[in-house]
């Protein structure tokens, strides 16, 4: 503990604040663009302010890939994990941003509120994923949960927006109540509110923890399931992921998730609770349920968003394999195969909304339709080879088949698994992934089957309208730059692992 | 590296076809066959070549090239031949250059990309039979079965997807088992030598315990069985092979199927020879009642294609039966029983894809006297059903001949067992040829075309070739 005395070093150094610049350009961005809008209401300048500020950051960040661990005070610890995950993060939210672009465009409306609450939500993953006490995971959690709240709600014309947003009010109110009195709980066993190592393993080596201790920390922890929507505390997530906007769908399944697990897993690795094994059996109950329920659920969805967010259901069941069977040898695995996971998980998840958005940009049957039905994925591929095989390889990671990199994904996990002698989960992990591919496989015949209004496409073509199918062109250099990513770092995962070892 | 940028050139030409059919009709096939001629001879040469130069006969895996690919699990791209490779890969060429050829006709919407998904499978398919590194191995196993499910589910007949998922599912879930086996493995050998490897040869060295290596050898194991397709795993051939179009149905007897085979041959024997000795029994027991079960159903089936692929179940059976054998009389019956199988299941499947296309059904029932309007036609079939119930001078009868000897001086009574199959080959072989060509005549068809005669007469020369002169390829001792 630090006490404060005469001449204790300074609180922020240069170095801290170099550490943090990423987060620290995000923060002072959403200042500016208060005052921008008070300036000037322009969606058009709001967007590109916006979008500057995430790269600036994303450039910041990558530059900063290799700088040493950095503790910056006792509330956050930069270190190489924690800028992998945010680089994950601010390139989600660039593409969200694009992709937002032409929906919120059909208003007459500006929408500024739009571009902060997105910028807040970086911030608050920024957060996240560098904090290294509780009670900076806190505080990241609620600026992580109050923006997405007022994002899910935006369309006020959509007749999902009020039903989704307030389920998602409540029932992350209700987590983040959980979690602080889990918090609680372990602070008054621990007296110490930062996740360093030394407090929490002396008691537990001295007196072993009682069931106050073990209270708080299902608490705690069902308050990240929660948004990491595993199972059983799943039940928003397909109604919300129907209801949102598809952008804001698509920050739910990457941000999110990412920021929450890494979070997670730091907290856990630093307060070494993976050696209880109450808490592992808490954990492993989940894992199973979460993979097999999520995969079931999908089964017969109708509706892609809710679909995906059942198979988002089951991805995290997968990933919480590698906490489980994580021992203290290997800790630079179990990160290298939790951020690979979420690496891909994330690129596959763009790939997928990225297509869904622009499907629903040229649905004209209403601007504000946020179902988007397997039907629609009728014959993709013949309509739009570029949407159809983006489309394809991210449902091919998604099911973890070779040449994605969601298949070198599960081949950590189950090297994690193995190496851990875990059969039972593995039998799991390959009976639900065995369920999962009866619903991506329908979906990519689905893509390939004969484009059901085939004279429809046809007139169009006649009628020169084909160019309506493209879209803009930073669509299509978005599109194929997935399509690109995808297969490079699918064949070539090295390149992925080599920044994670770093 | 030749066999590297082969598998290369097979892909490259694939979306060459592809691209190239958008602009002018009917290239794509043309360049698939002019790609896949090419890429035969070439390799034809340059395994020639290495024999000649190397002075060497390629009975010992001959390591090609290795590369580092991902150095965080030590994981090489090393690909390597030895003569079980080279035969396997010349029935692919050659099946492969008929598959375009019976897909001539018969592919009529989104053909470039057909052929496209063609080669790409075929490139697949060599690379499963050349990698030594068994992550490499695993990466190879799963690209043939991308396009292959594509072939199924876009070009096939009416249930098509549902037999494409259910082949997808079976394949996928059977190679997660091998995958977990193939991790296991690999961390086995970091134990014991302090480095993670998935090199073939650095496993051939690893002294195994039996209580571990026997649940490894079951992951491969399960892999294969269902690819061979062995009962009770083999319920997805028929829906695969009855729905898929004809070069589909071809390629999946003829290679696809010898995947499994040749897994059995270089993995489970060969990296874990106790625990498959410990398991043969089972797995025995598993090919004979594959031989009847396969013949027995073969005979109840109305649909043409169906019948031919319980066939096959029955046949691979044989081979199974002689690899666990261990004997190596056996041993080089069941190389043998592959490449005839593959020539004369291929044959049946291509004719079977005749006739759809003149009658537009598999029906048997719809079937017969095709003799009186097709004699010719009607010749190859008689040929090739003999082929299938093992008539002397055709190929098939030199595979089981020496498999079942092979298996009599170490199983007598699986052998004894296994020969009634024989009996139940030559009846379903003769409902077959007699519904649909003898009886009063339903219909009239027309004959065989020229391209038709090349597909059926090549088959039918190599058939006979093996089985008039089996030293063709009883001189080479496949590793055994």
């Amino acid at each position: 503990m630090m006490s404060i005395t005469s001449n204790s070093p300074p609180l922020l150094t240069m170095t801290m604040a170099g550490a943090i610049l990423p987060q620290l350009i995000i923060a002072f961005g959403i200042t500016l663009a208060l005052l921008l809008v008070a300036w000037k209401r322009s969606q058009r300048t709001i967007a590109v302010f916006s979008s500057l500020i995430l790269f600036t950051a994303l450039i910041a960040n990558v530059s900063l890939l290799a700088m040493p661990t950095t503790q910056v005070t006792q509330l956050l610890k930069v270190d190489g994990y924690s800028r992998f995950a945010f680089s994950l993060i601010l390139i989600s939210a660039l593409v969200a941003l694009r992709m937002s672009h032409s929906f919120l465009k059909a208003h007459i409306e500006v929408h500024d509120e739009y571009y902060l609450l997105l910028l807040l939500l970086v911030l608050g993953a920024g957060v996240l994923v560098t904090s290294d006490h509780f009670a900076s995971l806190f505080l990241g959690f609620e600026l992580l949960s109050l923006s997405l709240v007022g994002l899910v709600g935006y369309h006020r014309e959509s007749h999902y927006s009020v039903e989704s947003a307030f389920k998602y009010l409540v029932l992350s109110a209700t987590a983040s109540s959980f979690m602080l009195l889990g918090i609680a709980f372990i602070y008054s066993v621990t007296g110490d509110m930062s996740f360093n190592a030394t407090t929490a393993s002396a008691i537990y080596h001295q007196q072993g923890l009682g069931m106050f201790f073990q209270l708080g920390l299902l608490l705690f922890v069902s308050g990240i399931a929660f948004k990491l929507s595993i199972a059983p505390f799943h039940f928003w997530t397909p109604d919300v992921y129907q209801g949102a906007p598809t952008p804001i769908t698509m920050l739910m399944a990457t941000i999110s998730k990412v920021a929450m697990f890494v979070v997670l897993l730091k907290c856990i690795i630093a307060q070494r609770y993976w050696l209880h094994d109450s808490f592992q059996l808490f954990l492993m109950s989940f894992a199973v349920i979460s993979m097999l329920l999520g995969n079931v659920m999908a089964l017969k969805q109708q509706h892609l968003k809710r679909l995906l967010a059942y198979s988002s259901i089951a991805h995290m069941g997968y990933l919480l394999i590698v906490i489980i069977v994580s021992s203290a040898q290997s800790l630079a695995f179990t990160w290298q195969s939790a951020l690979f996971y979420l690496a891909a998980y994330t690129l596959a998840n763009l790939s997928i909304f990225i297509v869904i958005a622009l499907i629903q940009q040229q649905n004209t049957r209403a601007a504000f339709q946020e179902d988007i039905l397997l039907a629609d994925l009728q014959g993709l591929f013949w309509r739009v080879p570029s949407y159809g095989l983006l489309m394809l390889l991210g449902l091919l990671s998604l099911a973890g088949i070779p040449l994605t990199m969601g298949f070198i994904g599960k081949f950590y996990i189950l090297s994690q698994a193995t190496i851990a002698h875990a059969w039972w989960l593995i039998a799991t992990l390959i009976v639900a992934s065995g369920i999962s591919l009866a619903y991506y496989l329908p979906m990519i015949f689905k893509i390939f089957a004969d484009a059901p209004s085939d004279t429809l496409s046809d007139t169009q073509k006649i009628n020169g309208n084909v160019k309506a199918l493209r879209g803009h062109i930073i669509e299509q250099v978005l599109v194929y730059s997935f399509i690109a990513f995808g297969l490079v770092f699918g064949i070539l995962p090295e390149v992925i692992n080599q920044l994670i070892a770093s | 590296m030749t066999v590297t940028l082969i598998m290369l050139a097979l892909v490259i030409a694939g979306a060459l076809a592809w691209r190239a059919e958008t602009y002018w009709q009917g290239s794509a096939k043309w360049l698939a066959l002019i790609s896949l001629a090419l890429l035969a001879t070439v390799f034809a040469v340059f395994v020639i070549d290495y024999a000649i130069n190397h002075n060497n006969d390629f009975a010992q895996l001959q390591v090609l090239s290795r590369v580092n690919w991902i150095q965080t699990f030590n994981i090489q791209y090393s690909i390597a031949l030895d003569q079980l490779s080279i035969v396997l890969i010349a029935l692919t060429w050659l099946l492969a250059i008929i598959c375009v050829l019976v897909s001539w006709h018969e592919i009529k919407h989104h053909v470039g990309f057909y052929y496209f998904n063609l080669l790409l499978t075929i490139a697949g398919i060599i690379g499963v039979f050349v990698a030594v590194d068994m992550f490499l191995f695993f990466f190879f196993w799963e690209v043939m079965l991308l396009p292959m499910t594509a072939i199924i589910a876009i070009w096939g007949h009416e249930k098509r997807h549902f037999a494409a998922l259910k082949f997808f599912i079976f394949t996928q879930v059977s190679s997660l088992l091998m995958l977990v086996a193939i991790i296991a493995t690999g961390y086995f050998h970091l134990l014991q030598t302090g480095q993670l490897s998935f090199y073939y040869l650095d496993w051939l060295m690893l002294d195994i315990p039996l209580s571990m290596s026997q649940y490894l050898m079951l992951g491969f194991f399960i892999a294969f069985a269902v690819k061979l397709p062995s009962v009770p795993l083999h319920s997805w051939l028929p829906d695969a092979h009855t729905q898929a179009p004809t070069a589909g149905s071809v390629l999946l007897a003829g290679v696809l199927l010898k995947t499994g085979a040749y897994g059995l041959i270089r993995f489970v024997i060969s990296l874990f020879p106790q625990a498959s000795t410990q398991f043969a029994p089972i797995a025995a027991t598993l090919a004979v009642v594959s031989i009847l079960y396969g013949a027995k159903m073969a005979f109840a089936q109305q649909d043409f294609k169906r019948l031919v692929a319980y066939s096959s179940i029955s046949h691979m059976g044989f081979v199974m039966l002689a690899l666990f054998a261990f004997n190596s009389v056996a041993y080089q019956g069941a190389i043998v029983t592959m490449v005839a199988h593959g020539l004369s299941s291929a044959a049946l499947f291509a004719l079977a894809g005749m006739i759809y296309q003149r009658i537009n059904s598999r029906d048997l029932a719809d079937m017969g006297g095709f003799w009186q309007s097709a004699p010719r036609m009607g010749g190859f079939a008689l040929a090739f059903a003999g082929a299938a119930f093992g008539l002397p001078g055709l190929a098939n009868f030199i595979g089981e001949f020496f498999s079942l000897v092979g298996v009599f001086q170490v199983l007598p009574e699986f052998a004894v067992i296994a020969a009634l199959g024989l009996i139940g080959s030559a009846i379903y072989g003769m409902v077959l040829f007699q519904s649909s060509f003898q009886g009063t005549p339903r219909q009239d068809i027309i004959d065989l075309q020229p391209r038709e005669l090349i597909i059926c007469g090549s088959l039918l020369l190599m058939l006979l070739a093996i089985g008039l002169y089996p030293r063709l390829l009883l001189k080479f001792s496949f590793g055994a």
